[in-house]
């Protein structure tokens, strides 16, 4: 789902950015304060945990595949802001370290996939986890890929018209939100059923392997 | 250390500066200019650039000349536009992380630098387990594995993830504390 480099205007991503900046800041803080000294491994951990679970392909039938994010698994079983700094994390990882991304997008992708896509997922989790557990998972896990898809798919489609030339051409991403909506959101209200799959099953597994490790 | 810290913010600033160049003359002697910089690496610097942005440019790019010639516009100034500047930026950050140690560059705080430098070396060797996951897959199928075959696969591979992640974090912790990282 994540936008590469050259697609986004700086009339975009330099404020998207100060934004991002704010909030990981103050994420580091929440998350130093809540978790003490075992912050710095466990964060490390996961964001390794994030990383994998994006190369991790979920067999789809007729022989295709699409990856994972894991980020509602991560939400659900670690909280919002963990997941967000593991998810930003592993993008910026992914943009400097491995040359896949890009660093004019990250700020974008960081909010998108990482705090929307995280707190969409705890929101759906804590809303309807006393309910049905299943259902919340599930949900959670469809929502961290549905809602993150329709804020990328808003900020390409939006570049054409924010940054263009005298004679209307666009400079960055030339699609707009009529091309961009329907492209970027329908496929991945797809992903989004096996993502909310590998929710229910991942956090299952997980409450097993701590109620076993503790 | 100082030069890796000059390097990212000259990565920064010809980032910046690419995306407020929107002139392909100076795009492509900005692209130029980096492989200048490359030396006898440019080759195959240029070529992994290309290779990584060729599947989702040609795409782009397609769609657009189809979107164009419909909208009977010429899509030439701004496929250029477009095709340079996402190789500029590709080849900038190859060339940095080939020529930089971002871990030193970020050393100014020594708690990002070591979530970064944990965080990375376990990825490197979830990247490696990943692909050992994968080929062990095919090397024990006689024919392309069944769906529920690959589901099983992929269900092993992040349960076995998952608890590594656990230990993993769990015993970096105790190697820390036990050598006064958190009491510096």
């Amino acid at each position: 789902m994540h936008i590469p480099d050259g697609f986004i205007s700086p009339q975009t991503y330099l404020p998207a950015y100060v934004a991002a900046a704010g909030l990981w800041t103050y994420a580091a803080r929440r998350v130093k304060r809540d978790l003490d000294s075992d912050t710095l491994p466990f964060l490390a951990a996961y964001t390794a945990l994030s990383f994998v679970l994006m190369m991790v392909a979920l067999p789809l039938p007729g022989g295709t595949t699409v990856h994972a994010a894991g980020i509602g698994l991560l939400a659900v079983s670690f909280g919002g802001w963990m997941a967000f700094l593991a998810v930003s994390l592993v993008l910026a990882m992914q943009a400097l370290l491995f040359g896949d991304g890009g660093i004019t997008a990250l700020p974008i992708n960081a909010l998108a996939m990482g705090f929307i896509g995280s707190f969409a997922a705890l929101a759906a989790w804590k809303t309807l986890g006393r309910l049905n557990e299943t259902v919340a998972l599930f949900l959670a896990g469809w929502v961290s890929i549905a809602l993150p898809a329709l804020l990328v798919a808003l900020a390409l489609g939006v570049q054409p018209l924010i940054a263009h030339d005298v004679q209307g051409a666009p400079l960055f991403f030339p699609f707009g939100l009529s091309v961009t909506l329907p492209a970027v959101v329908l496929p991945h209200l797809l992903v989004g059923l096996a993502e909310g799959v590998l929710t229910v099953l991942g956090f299952r597994y997980l409450t097993r392997l701590r109620a076993r490790l503790a | 250390m100082q030069r890796d810290r000059v390097y990212l913010g000259l990565y920064l600033v010809a980032v910046l500066a690419a995306t407020l160049i929107h002139d392909p003359v100076w795009l492509a002697v900005g692209l130029a200019l980096v492989l200048l910089s490359a030396g006898r690496q440019a080759a195959n610097l240029l070529r992994r650039a290309v290779l990584t942005v060729l599947a989702f440019n040609t795409l782009i790019s397609l769609s657009y000349i189809g979107m164009a010639w419909w909208q009977d516009i010429s899509p030439w100034q701004t496929l250029l536009r477009l095709n340079l500047r996402v190789l500029l930026l590709t080849c900038l950050t190859f060339l940095f992380i080939a020529r930089s140690n971002l871990f030193q560059a970020l050393s100014l705080s020594k708690n990002l630098t070591y979530v970064l430098g944990l965080a990375y070396s376990q990825s490197l060797i979830f990247r490696r387990a990943h692909e050992d996951f994968r080929l062990a897959l095919s090397s024990r199928s006689l024919k392309r594995p069944g769906l529920l075959d690959r589901y099983r696969a992929s269900a092993a591979a992040v349960s076995w993830f998952i608890e590594k992640s656990l230990h993993a974090a769990t015993q970096s912790s105790q190697a820390l504390r036990s050598r006064g990282f958190f009491h510096d």
